[in-house]
């Protein structure tokens, strides 16, 4: 089942990355967005997989928005380059604020993520004569890429594909290395796994930098694809959303945040902008948590099992016959 | 800084600091006994809020009355998302969290197209302003203090006098000997979410008439209250009230000197810095 699930996951990707182009600019728009959305909600799995219940991934993601932006647009620097100090920059704000709040367990932590973003966002507020603040920066050149401008909105998107593709794989073949079944079981038991000779600190640091890295990744395309930062963007209902992709998904599986960030992305698309897409997109999270605990991707195997429960319980006679 | 103004924010400070304690209050309690978070208790600040705006300013009730209402109306709409979300979830941190955040974002966004998409405002209950110690502070600002002192004496009695409120910590202790003992531990979780709920629709309700009503408003003190139960120590009642009057004495006096976003932005830097040296707050014991 899971297997099967992997491979549909795929196949749409897939199919979305070539065929979305021709569906005109506002489809572009919009799927761009969504893969913006993949990558920062993956890129959330490692901390996630080590118990860390990270609220604030928007504030790293905030990181490389600015970074990038910044130094394309006053010293010009192409994409490659801006991209990766977005990330680089966002990683190390990452050690720097990840060092001391992973000392915390629980809830704690989720708290003090929760003040990353605030401390971030008000940063990037306060700081008007390098960010412009609450007017938002504007002017922000497009993607230049290995000497081309992506002029177009395609081309644009081909990159966002491209960019996914890359962050996924890496993401990935690091959950299926032995550093992610570390990770994993500093998740599942961290005493236990303290009792085996891992070093917990070290690699939940290690977990939140990459997750950081690739929220950067994401940061730097969204700025010259929307070409417009405002600090309210970055807020605390950006960094629930990334995690509530996850929840949403599944858990479980690496396709789960995935999922969760396709369908929640679209779900609410049409009602964009207006109240009405954050109605729809709460009674969605509240009733997968409530009636499909281990989010989206558990929804075949319970409708086979529902299925199977039917065949089975059809045959019996009931009393009345 | 003259002393004078000093004061001034020092009286203001002690004012926020008790809407801070009233918000702050219910999360710790209700951290105690069930270990979660209530991320809709910023939400329920804005419903306490609303309610005074319809009942008080627009139906003309009487303010105190619809406080209580206010009180009343979401200490029922807590016991009810006890009932529907906490005890279907059985428990589970992280889902519990994430259904919690779920509810807030549902209440703000239902909040712009029920109350509007323009802020409210409701008119000043207590006019003038009183002289204390030679500084002038506006009643409507006093007034929140012996209000919220009264509500915090009312809990401290409730928890340390009566059975129910032995029930809660028998339940902070230990849940499973609770039930044993014959502790209904459903439906005490479910008063503990009354009560937080309860406190924080009249931290609202008390805040109605000083800033304006939108359905954001919540946010701010919801974040504020997360620092102040880090900062007092999850679960500390004590905690919870030392670390709103200092938290509220911090963003007035340092917002009158530098502006609101500095004061802010400062107390998540001292909070997270007092994390390093003090991973479990000043009173935590966990």
């Amino acid at each position: 089942m899971r297997r099967a699930i992997v491979l549909v996951v795929l196949a749409v990707l897939a199919v979305a990355a070539l065929l979305v182009p021709l569906l005109g600019d506002y489809y572009i728009h919009v799927f761009a967005l969504v893969f913006i959305n993949i990558i920062l909600a993956a890129s959330l799995r490692p901390s996630l997989n080590c118990g860390q219940l990270n609220i604030g991934h928007s504030a790293f993601m905030c990181v490389g928005a600015y970074t990038s932006a910044l130094l394309a647009k006053h010293y010009a620097l192409p994409f490659e380059l801006t991209l990766l100090a977005g990330a680089l920059l966002a990683t190390v704000v990452g050690l720097i604020v990840g060092y001391p709040a992973l000392r915390l367990r629980g809830v704690y932590f989720a708290m003090v993520t929760v003040a990353f973003v605030e401390v971030i966002r008000l940063i990037a507020a306060i700081w008007v004569p390098l960010t412009r603040g609450n007017s938002g920066l504007s002017g922000i050149p497009k993607p230049n890429l290995l000497g081309f401008t992506l002029v177009s909105k395609s081309s644009q998107y081909y990159l966002a594909v491209a960019l996914t593709a890359i962050a996924l794989f890496v993401l990935w073949r690091l959950e299926r290395s032995r550093l992610g079944l570390t990770w994993r079981s500093i998740g599942l038991a961290d005493n236990l796994a303290q009792s085996l000779g891992v070093n917990i600190a070290a690699h939940k640091l290690l977990a939140f930098a990459v997750g950081c890295f690739f929220a950067g990744v994401a940061g730097a395309f969204y700025a010259h694809f929307i070409r417009f930062l405002f600090p309210p963007e970055f807020g605390f209902l950006v960094a629930t959303n990334i995690l509530v992709y996850n929840f949403v998904g599944g858990r479980g599986h690496f396709v789960g945040p995935i999922v969760g960030a396709t369908f929640l992305s679209l779900l609410s698309e049409p009602f964009r902008g207006s109240a009405y897409e954050t109605i729809f997109f709460s009674i969605a999270m509240l009733l997968t948590i409530l009636f499909l605990p281990g989010g989206l991707i558990t929804l075949p195997g319970k409708l086979a099992e529902l299925r199977w429960w039917r065949a089975t319980a059809a045959p019996t006679p009931s009393p009345a016959a | 800084m003259t002393a004078a103004l000093l004061l001034q924010s020092a009286i203001i400070g002690i004012s926020i600091g008790s809407i801070y304690i009233l918000m702050a209050l219910g999360l710790t309690l209700m951290f105690g006994m069930m270990h979660i978070i209530n991320f809709a208790h910023g939400a329920v600040y804005m419903l306490g809020a609303f309610v005074i705006y319809y009942v008080f300013f627009q139906g003309g009730a009487p303010y105190f009355a619809a406080l209580v209402l206010a009180m009343v109306l979401l200490g029922a709409f807590g016991y009810l998302v006890e009932r529907s979300v906490y005890r279907p979830i059985k428990g589970g941190i992280e889902p519990t969290l994430v259904a919690l955040l779920a509810l807030t974002t549902f209440l703000q966004a239902a909040g712009y197209p029920v109350f509007g998409q323009l802020d409210k405002h409701v008119p000043p209950v207590f006019a003038g302003t009183r002289n204390i110690l030679g500084v002038m502070i506006s009643v409507e600002r006093l007034m929140i203090i012996p209000v919220a002192a009264v509500l915090v004496v009312g809990l401290y009695l409730f928890i340390n006098r009566t059975r129910l409120g032995a029930a809660m910590r028998a339940i902070e202790q230990d849940k499973e000997a609770a039930a044993l003992q014959g502790v209904n531990v459903h439906v005490v979780n479910g008063l503990a979410f009354a009560i937080g709920f309860a406190l924080a629709a009249a931290a609202g309700a008390l805040m109605a008439p000083i800033f304006k009503l939108d359905p954001m408003m919540g946010e701010q003190p919801l974040l504020k209250a997360f620092i102040i139960i880090i900062l007092g120590g999850l679960g500390s009642i004590p905690g919870a009230i030392l670390g709103g009057l200092m938290l509220g004495l911090i963003d007035s006096i340092v917002a009158t000197a530098l502006g609101a976003e500095p004061a802010f932005l400062l107390s998540f830097v001292f909070i997270i810095g007092l994390l390093l040296f003090r991973p479990s707050g000043l009173f935590g014991h966990a």
